[in-house]
């Protein structure tokens, strides 16, 4: 098991790097850089050439990587040049919502899709099925940023339940209980939108978990054992189909990178995905790489911890 | 056999709908090659507005009470930068913010030029303009505001180390700066301190242009910066987390890319503000009409133009109009950026160096009739390079180009671009084939429908104009292209917000790197010159001098301005004491509400 580990953790390595160098190039070739944007007549040319030789991004791409690597093996991602304050305290800064919305996500994701799995399972081929079933199917041809927009717009404006827009009403002090009250309340709306649409894989993972144990001949045995029907279920089948599940955790917490891009957009809120398309679409070249990085690094984390908990699962994984 | 035939049915179904989709993007097409000769018919579908049906004053309904508060959204799709300091931002958004807390020394009038109406007053006398401080200015803890600050903020510009965007041609001007700059002198010899609010400042050139927006007139807390090395300024607290200023209103809280909550200043100069408390708060493009309808905010840093024919009626709010600073232009490539010689070198060889061509094409493309179509009047047709949001020097008399296909055929045909092969399409004078290359931006709906438009009002007149790269270019290529005179791009649609300063050497002069047409010629550069001289202190003589190049531009069209745009700002009917615009004369500390609540659509 430690072996498995330990080489799986070592594959990441050149796998960062290769990413490294990949996110780097990749930014450095986007046309544009952060000040082709403020190209504006009350701003002397002159001037932002000057800022450009000053912040070296005349360099051919090498020599700035390799500044930049210096840099990051401090643990110094640079200044953001929009931001002008330190690309780990502006990351720092937005972590912190992008991780409560994620865990938030999550929790709203597993609370509707085991049920739902359950249930769809267990009575398979019932209308009661065929419903949720089709909310599945309608999840995955709907896409995030328009259900986004249409919760938006039937629950933060028409019914007004919830807030419209950032992480936590303003003029609150930060550490009163209204303040904590005010960020949950502002997570989630974009939490459950997220939640709705990106849960839909999953309720159909573990129905269609269910319905194929519900054959295995060891619950027939725990059957003719006498076991009663709920025993079958939440001991013997449940237990069984849940484990992969978990395993899927992994790859849920990159799909979650993908959706919080649209989610934190529509929603105004400030987290890790807003920040990475706004930083694109400025061309804030540190901010870029810190954060596909960041992302890159979760991604891949996320596959390790899938396989990891799958190889717990599955001994037959371990075998070369 | 039940399930069978409803598959069946289902696939019939979708071939149904496959058919109705094809159909529909057929008509597509049609509609669009018909446009032009059913033009008018298709104006009369939509309503349309005209800006002349608009005040950039709100019209007050009733009292303003005692206190209340002022919510203001601030529309952007990305989060504010929060470098809260008019010495270090660079981004608009955060200037929607700073305007609430902190102001220039100076103001400035409806033409833009500077008036003694503001915190400081000004004389100008040979070179050197002397400021005067008002007394009862201070900063927001107590402390006056002094020469030294203004002084400062002229110091911390000029560092070597400043790394913000502000230092250029405003500072440059001013005797000592560039060896300040360049790190050999200590001081900057143009800047006197003569008492704690008088501050003498000596500049190399005084042109007209000085006196509208030439000036750099925002101060900097000294007692508070002088202990911060001039590189870290910009991200340090006193700028981000608790910024200073001497507006009407003081920042309470910031929570970063989202919201800043104010209250007001009771020291502030002008007189207490009428408001307790202000909250300034970013809204997403998306959802601006709804936060108004819910009076979610009292009104909005921009409103999308094109909502507004869906929305006129929204009971709840006035709309404010007034002529935008900006105009959007089709611009020719006509030579290269000498960089070491910091000219413009116009190429006599250029595919478009042909001023009948440029001119016909000019005379090919119907603005007025696109304006009415994709913007319900509020943009309309653009005759001259300087916009009516000048009115003083725009010149109205000039009709610039018309619609007028015929002239357009006719000037490509005393060119000598005819077709020679046949194939509906004109070749150059040479007999080549002749491909026009397009360059414009991607962004919102109506970007390509009208780089469409202009591609088939030229085909209609015999000119093969494509696409460069078959498609629209995201708005950073773009701007990369164009700047490094990419040889794909002939003709490309830009658009410029201009300055309060006239002055259009910095667009159009010969020496501008933004001057993208790469053209230039010695009457430009006589008249730009003549334009800031010391004979156009005299208005009429400034006046007489940009009509006649507003001509020459007319005359040579190395660019044609398309249209001229409107600005429309919602407020809600509570408010009262607002304005937009320049020169209004209507100040942010008397902003006024006449209800708690916000009134909210019906």
């Amino acid at each position: 098991m430690w072996k498995f580990t330990v080489r799986r953790l070592l594959i990441m390595i050149p796998q960062i790097i290769a990413l490294s160098i990949v996110i780097f190039v990749l930014a450095q070739m986007m046309p544009g850089d952060a000040l082709s944007g403020m190209i504006d007549p009350n701003v002397d040319p002159e001037r932002l050439e000057e800022l450009r030789e000053k912040h070296g991004w005349n360099d051919p791409w090498y020599v700035q990587y390799a500044d930049w690597v210096g840099g990051l093996m401090q643990g110094d991602l640079g200044q953001s040049f929009r931001f002008k304050m330190d690309v780990t305290e502006l990351i720092g800064q937005r972590i912190v919502n992008s991780f409560w919305l994620s865990l938030a996500t999550l929790l709203f994701t597993y609370l509707i899709a085991i049920p739902l799995g359950i249930i769809s399972g267990r009575y398979n081929d019932t209308l009661l099925d065929q419903t949720i079933t089709g909310y599945t199917y309608i999840g995955f041809a709907t896409p995030l940023f328009i259900f986004g927009l249409v919760m938006l717009w039937v629950f933060g404006f028409m019914l007004g339940w919830f807030p419209t827009s950032g992480s936590v009403t303003p003029g609150l002090e930060a550490g009163t209980f209204e303040y904590f009250v005010s960020k949950v309340n502002h997570l989630i709306l974009p939490a459950l939108s997220m939640a709705l649409i990106t849960t839909v894989s999953t309720v159909q993972y573990l129905r269609n978990e269910i319905i194929d144990t519900k054959q295995r001949d060891f619950i027939l045995t725990a059957r003719a054992k006498g076991a009663s029907e709920s025993r079958v279920y939440n001991r013997h089948i449940l237990r069984n189909s849940l484990l992969p599940i978990a395993a899927f955790f992994g790859f849920e917490i990159t799909s979650l990178i993908g959706g919080t891009i649209f989610i934190e957009n529509i929603f105004g809120y400030p987290g890790m995905g807003q920040l990475f398309l706004e930083s694109i679409t400025m061309r804030d070249y540190t901010v870029v790489t810190a954060v596909t990085l960041l992302f890159g690094i979760a991604s891949i984390v996320g596959a390790l911890l899938s396989d990891i908990i799958l190889s717990l699962v599955d001994p037959r994984i371990r075998i070369k | 056999m039940k399930k069978f035939s409803f598959h069946k049915l289902t696939l019939a179904f979708m071939l149904v709908l496959l058919l109705a989709l094809a159909a529909c993007g057929g008509g597509d097409d049609e509609g669009n090659n018909n446009s032009d000769s059913s033009s008018n018919k298709g104006s009369e579908e939509g309503e349309l507005y005209s800006i002349e049906d608009f005040t950039n004053v709100k019209t007050n309904e009733g009292e303003p009470i005692d206190g209340g508060s002022f919510t203001y959204g601030l529309v952007s799709d990305t989060a504010f930068e929060g470098t809260l300091n008019w010495n270090f931002y660079s981004g608009a958004p955060d200037a929607e913010i700073i305007q609430w807390f902190d102001e220039p020394l100076l103001t400035w009038d409806e033409s833009y030029v500077y008036t003694n109406d503001g915190a400081a007053t000004y004389e100008l006398e040979g070179n050197t303009v002397t400021f005067t401080i008002r007394d009862n200015v201070n900063w927001h803890d107590g402390e006056p505001v002094t020469a030294e600050d203004f002084a400062f903020a002229h110091e911390v510009i000029g560092h070597p180390e400043y790394d913000g965007i502000r230092y250029g041609s405003d500072f440059t001007n001013i005797v000592g700066m560039e060896e300040y700059h360049a790190g050999e002198a200590d001081t900057i010899e143009g800047i006197e301190i003569v008492d704690e609010k008088t501050l003498k400042i000596t500049y190399k050139e005084v042109t007209p242009s000085l006196l509208t927006g030439s000036i750099w007139t925002y101060p900097l807390a000294k007692h508070i910066f002088e202990d911060i090395p001039v590189a870290e300024m910009s991200s340090s607290d006193a700028v981000r987390k608790n910024p200073i200023g001497f507006g009407p209103y003081i920042v309470e809280e910031i929570v970063p890319g989202e919201s800043v909550t104010f209250t007001k200043n009771e020291d502030y100069w002008r007189g207490e503000p009428n408001l307790d408390k202000v909250t300034v708060k970013v809204i997403s493009s998306t959802t601006v009409v709804n936060e108004l309808e819910s009076g979610g905010v009292d009104t909005v840093s921009s409103f999308p133009t094109d909502q507004y024919p869906d929305n006129a009626d929204m009971s709840n709010v006035e709309f404010l109009g007034d002529t935008d600073r900006a105009f959007t232009y089709i611009g020719f490539k006509l030579g290269k950026w000498d960089a070491e010689e910091g000219r413009v070198v116009p190429d006599p060889n250029a595919k478009m160096a042909d001023k009948k061509l440029r001119q016909a094409m000019w005379h090919a493309v119907d603005n007025d009739t696109l304006g009415q179509k994709f913007y319900h009047g509020l943009r309309w047709n653009a005759t001259t390079l300087i916009p009516p949001s000048h009115p003083e020097y725009h010149d109205e008399t000039n009709p610039g180009r018309s619609f007028d296909q015929e002239k357009a055929k006719q000037l490509l045909d005393e060119a000598g671009y005819v077709d020679v092969n046949d194939d509906g399409m004109r070749e150059d004078p040479d007999g080549n084939e002749l491909v026009i290359n397009f360059a414009s931006m991607s962004g919102g709906d109506t970007a390509e429908p009208i780089a469409q438009y202009y591609i088939q009002s030229w085909e209609q007149v015999g000119l093969n104009v494509q696409l460069t790269d078959g498609r629209l270019m995201e708005f950073n290529t773009f701007y990369d292209r164009v700047e490094n005179d990419d040889p794909g791009i002939d003709v490309y649609q830009g658009a410029w917000g201009v300055g309060i300063d006239v002055d259009p050497r910095s667009l159009w002069g010969g020496e501008s790197v933004s001057n993208y047409t790469r053209w230039t010629s010695e009457e430009n550069d006589s008249l730009l010159a003549k334009g800031v001289s010391d004979e156009a202190f005299n208005l009429e003589y400034r006046q007489d001098i940009y009509n006649q190049w507003q001509e020459l531009m007319v005359e040579e069209v190395p660019v044609f301005p398309t249209v001229y745009r409107a600005v429309l700002v919602p407020v809600n009917n509570r408010v009262v004491n607002f304005a937009i615009g320049d020169g209004t004369g209507i100040y942010l500390h008397e902003l006024g509400v006449t209800q708690e609540e916000p009134m909210t659509a019906e």
